[in-house]
């Protein structure tokens, strides 16, 4: 690691005039990308602004049919949390299956959204359960906050605080993971909402994407069988060692119909 | 990997190869370049500020030309090394041909990431050059052409194996495609990659 100045924010307020501030500063959560990536020196940033000690910003609340998450909430919390198992049981298992034990243990939720990876696992959760991302600023859609890889709707200064998540009437997720990482290589979460059916496709492509043709199958018979006509194009999804664009497609299908069978 | 496709540019042949070849205006739509330069007739050197998610790494990168054919194309060339963290190379085939009264541009981009640094960076390197080339094409076709016109189609090719046991990761395919500068927008995703294992 090479010099650079640690700061402790008290309040959110302190950390935003703080990242106002200073010239290169990045915001600390749980740190699971950013420190291995200052690790390797691959970003440089001159000071780092600690959230972990902000009150408020830390723990679960259910009411109302809705479920907000405090933005330095670990994953490990939400995975083991009874009101989330039980008002939405696929988030928690979703949280359940983030990276290994110390990825859990540290990594926040809005750390993760934040930072957008492709393959990570809660903007599916975000998108495909219609959740809605709240800001020191204001409140944004999650269905606008994902803007491309490792992109995000939030402006420069801008702070996550929490997620609120409507419950939906069903979810489940279904992931294949990377063996080694456990990052998605193709993650799906499939929802029956007020609002109607959600898919959200996290892993496949370059950033999380609704899936419409399977929304529509779903909507006029909510079966496994109705996605069977369906199919996912591979034009423009990722492809590495891992998995060709063409095999993540297929398991967008697959794993849309094992969702849909957990919970049709 | 190995990359195809082809990009329509709404601008005369003539115009499209001096844009590409002009220091200036490649320096304008790399995104984060914060200067290019001819190092000789066939030779450019440019610095960069990728930044890519978590990763903000300033770079310099060198490519040649090979097999210039004005107005019809060149070969773009470019290398990186980074000892036990692995390698880096590519070249790029740019061929440009009268499509109306715009140009059709092709290209096919044949890259190489060996080592430590494939295994690492594998995940990243095909969205981080579309990413990149995406940016590229925007402003490219916005000062070259006037209003954006993309029409694009690329082919998949087959992954091809380059390193001892580490197959190179193909790259994805998509409504981008790229001329001269892929080579360097490959260079450049290849650097930043390069930077993650080093």
């Amino acid at each position: 690691m090479y010099n650079f100045t640690y700061h402790r924010a008290g309040s959110v307020d302190a950390a935003a005039a703080k990242l106002a501030e200073s010239g290169d500063a990045k915001l600390l959560a749980g740190g699971m990308t950013l420190l291995p990536t200052m690790k390797q020196r691959l970003a440089q940033p001159s000071d780092l602004i600690d959230l972990n000690e902000i009150a408020g910003l830390n723990g679960i609340t259910v009411a109302g049919g809705t479920v907000t998450i405090g933005a330095m909430t670990r994953h490990a919390d939400v995975a083991a949390s009874a009101e989330v198992k039980q008002a939405i049981p696929a988030l928690a298992k979703l949280a359940g299956l983030i990276g290994d034990p110390a990825v859990r243990n540290r990594g926040t939720i809005g750390g993760s959204i934040a930072n957008n990876d492709p393959a990570a696992d809660y903007p599916a959760a975000v998108v495909g359960l219609g959740a809605t991302v709240v800001t020191n600023k204001r409140e944004i859609a999650g269905d606008d906050f994902f803007t491309g890889m490792f992109e995000t709707a939030l402006d420069d200064g801008e702070i996550v605080t929490a997620v609120r998540f409507p419950v939906p009437q069903k979810a489940a997720y279904f992931k294949f993971p990377n063996p080694a990482s456990r990052y998605a290589v193709v993650g799906v979460m499939v929802a029956k909402t007020a609002g109607g059916i959600r898919v959200a496709v996290t892993g496949a492509g370059p950033c999380v994407f609704r899936q419409p043709d399977m929304e529509r199958a779903l909507s006029g018979n909510f079966s496994a069988d109705a996605l069977s006509g369906i199919s996912q194009k591979a034009d423009g999804l990722n492809e590495d060692i891992h998995a060709s664009a063409e095999y993540r497609a297929s398991l967008v299908v697959v794993g849309a119909k094992r969702a849909v069978a957990e919970i049709a | 990997m190995d990359m195809n496709g082809e990009y329509r540019i709404p601008a005369p042949r003539q115009r499209v190869w001096e844009a590409l070849n002009d220091p200036e205006t490649l320096g304008r739509c790399i995104p984060g370049c914060e200067s290019i330069q001819k190092t000789s007739d066939t030779a450019l050197s440019a610095v960069v500020q990728a930044k890519v998610g978590p990763v903000s790494a300033r770079f310099t990168g060198d490519v040649t030309l090979e097999d210039i054919d004005p107005p019809n194309g060149y070969t773009i060339r470019g290398e990186g090394k980074g000892g036990v963290a692995g390698f880096a190379k590519g070249t790029a085939r740019v061929a440009l041909a009268d499509d109306g009264d715009g140009t059709l541009l092709t290209y096919a981009v044949e890259a190489q990431v060996g080592g430590k640094l494939a295994q690492v960076g594998a995940r990243l390197v095909a969205g981080t050059v579309r990413k990149m080339a995406d940016e590229f094409f925007g402003t490219f076709t916005q000062i070259v052409g006037g209003a954006p016109q993309v029409q694009s189609q690329s082919q998949p090719a087959p992954a091809a194996e380059v390193a001892p046991a580490v197959p190179a990761p193909p790259a994805a395919k998509k409504s981008w495609a790229s001329p001269l500068t892929i080579g360097i927008l490959v260079i450049a995703a290849i650097l930043v990659i390069y930077f993650l294992v080093t």
